[in-house]
This record gives C-alpha cells, structure tokens and sequence, in this order.
C-alpha cells in the first residue's frame, strides 16, 4: 500500500480549504491522525512529543497549503513535513528517560500473565526501535510499518534509493540482535 | 528455542502497525490554532453566526470546546465565548467556578447543533465543564483536563491571564 491509494479525494478537500472552507482542513486531519501519529509515536518514542510534532505538522501543512503542488498527493506531502518535524524534535534522551517510567506503571498495573506477557513484548519493541540510529528507524518504520514504496520514502526523506535499501537492511539485522538479546536477558 | 531468521522482526512489525491511540483532542486542537489564522480576531462583539466557518470546522469533529477572548477592555474582565458542538443535544449549560457550577446562570443557545454561551471572566484559573441534556457531563477535548476535581466528573481547565488564555 503506497500513499496514493489511500487518498481518494484530497485533491477536492484540498481545493475546498484554499477556497476559504477549513471545515475541509478537519475532514483531512481526521483522515489522517491516526496513520501519521503512529508513525510519530514510533519514530519519536513519546507520546506526548508525537502529538505535539503531529499537531505542529498539521498546522504547518495548513499555512504552507499554497505550497502543496500536487493536492491529490497531500497525503504524502504531508508525510514529508512530519517527517522533517519528528526528525528535529531529538526526543531520543526523552523515549530513554521517559520508557522506564511509563512502562513501571503499566507493569505494575498488569495482573494477568498474559498480559504482562504482552506488555513485556511491547516493551522490547519499543526498546530495540529506541537503539536504532534515527535514520535506520525512520527507514524502517516507512518501509515495514507504513508500507511505502522506496520510491515514496526517497521523495520524503531526500535520501536515495540504495542508500535507503541498505538502511531498512541493517535496521532488520540490527533489530533481530537487539530482540534475541532481549529474550535472553 | 530461536525463531526462524526474521520471523522475530516480522512479528515485531505486526506490533508495531496496530493502531496507536492518538489524543482525541488533537484533532479540535489543530482546528482552534487554525481557526485563529482564518478568523483573526478583531475588537468588538460579534454575532455567534460571523465565527460560522471555523464552527463549521469544528463541526466535523463531533463536538469541540473553543474558548477565547471576544472583547478585551483595559478595565473590564475579558470577556470569553464558549463553544460546543453537539447537534444532538436538547439543551447546553456552561457549568465552572465562575458560576458556582450552577446549570440555570449560564445556559447555552444553539444555532445549528454549535451551543455558545459568552462569560466575563477576570484573570484567574478556572475549571469548566458542560452539562448536555441536563444529565451528561463533558469536558473540553481540546483544553487541559483539570485534575484536581474532588468530584470524579470530567472538567477542564481555562487560565485567564496567562499563557493559557
């Protein structure tokens, strides 16, 4: 699934907002929050920092509208402002300090082994993502999570097609070695 | 016993596409910053109906609690309109400690589903809540929730005053 299939009819809500209709603005934020967000929650790795730079990003893309050249493809237009965003907000001291909090909480609140089981999981995912250089975990999380094209990730990131190719690769290899180490632990 | 080569980061990928539950308020929150660039504020009160297209927009959203300064005075309280969306609602009431959280002193009026009320209030930190249908309790979605309500219901936070304002 690239961007351009889950787009249908940006270019019409796109063309509604620069017409004056912001209520347009809200029918694209709701299409697009929950996609974009969770690729912000993992590649920033705090939550609240992931809103802020999703919020901001919307906002951005709001004022910068008359920039979009191409309306049906807003959709990754907008990809690349967040992207750009989660990149300057350098939280990865922040998902470090703040992971041991969060997940003492949520371990502590769990009963069930299953359910510790899952949240031990979940925890070990976020971990072995957390130690991945930012430019391996943003290759990775658009190739495998979001399910881009390369082609697409190359137009966001500015990177180039091989180099992208090789940063998914070592983000794999990097990431089996930190999760078989996890289960060893 | 290891799994195959891979098969650990595949499962760590089916992790990691489940949806991720994002602030339900960021949504209004994007639209309120947006509707301050469409609509810039001018002095002097104005009709419920002429903020229409940014109420419009907040309409897409379900139900949204815009607050802001509607006339500033240097010796009178600013004064604050307050906004929610709730087409399916009978009746709206504005409830805070502005009004000693009493239903009959701030009753909203409608047009089209977006409830409005507009109260003076002087600088100062105050929590807010709306009861819809004279029964139903929300807060703000877009504005800070307030934590320190003894009573268990849902209410929000408006500063005065401040940044927050």
């Amino acid at each position: 699934m690239g961007i351009d299939r889950v787009e249908a009819g940006d270019a019409e809500l796109v063309r509604r907002v620069r017409a004056g209709d912001i209520g347009a603005y809200g029918a694209l934020v709701a299409r697009y929050r929950d996609r974009l967000g969770r690729y912000a929650v993992h590649m920033i790795g705090d939550r609240e920092d992931a809103e802020e730079a999703l919020q901001d990003s919307f906002v951005r893309a709001y004022r910068s509208l008359a920039r979009c050249n191409d309306p049906a493809r807003f959709g990754a237009w907008l990809y690349g402002i967040l992207v750009n965003r989660c990149r300057t907000t350098g939280a990865r001291a922040a998902r470090r300090r703040r992971l041991f909090v969060r997940d003492a909480d949520a371990l502590n609140g769990a009963s069930h082994p299953d359910q510790m089981e899952r949240l031990e999981w979940t925890d070990t995912v976020e971990r072995a993502l957390a130690r991945l250089a930012p430019e391996y975990r943003e290759a990775f999380l658009l190739k495998h999570v979001e399910d881009l094209e390369y082609e697409e990730i190359a137009q966001l990131t500015g990177a180039g097609i091989s180099a992208l190719k090789m940063r998914v690769m070592r983000a794999r290899e990097q990431l089996q070695r930190f999760l078989r180490e996890a289960e060893h632990v | 016993m290891f799994e195959q080569e891979d098969d650990i980061v595949e499962r760590m990928i089916r992790q990691l596409r489940r949806p991720v539950a994002i602030d339900p308020g960021l949504d209004a929150r994007v639209m309120r910053e947006i509707a301050d660039d469409a609509q810039p504020q001018a002095p002097g009160r104005r009709p419920l109906l002429r903020a229409w297209p940014w109420l419009a927009a907040a309409a897409v959203l379900g139900a949204v609690v815009i607050a802001r300064p509607w006339v500033r005075g240097s010796d009178n309280p600013d004064a604050f309109q307050f906004v929610l969306v709730a087409p399916q609602a009978s009746s709206v009431s504005l409830v805070g400690d502005f009004n000693d959280w009493d239903p009959a002193r701030s009753p909203m009026q409608t047009a089209h589903g977006v409830w409005a009320t507009v109260v003076p209030l002087a600088p100062g930190r105050y929590r807010y809540a709306f009861l819809v249908n004279g029964i139903e309790w929300r807060a703000d979605p877009g504005a800070p929730a307030a934590g320190d309500d003894e009573f268990g219901t849902p209410s929000s936070v408006v500063t005065v005053g401040g940044e927050g304002s």
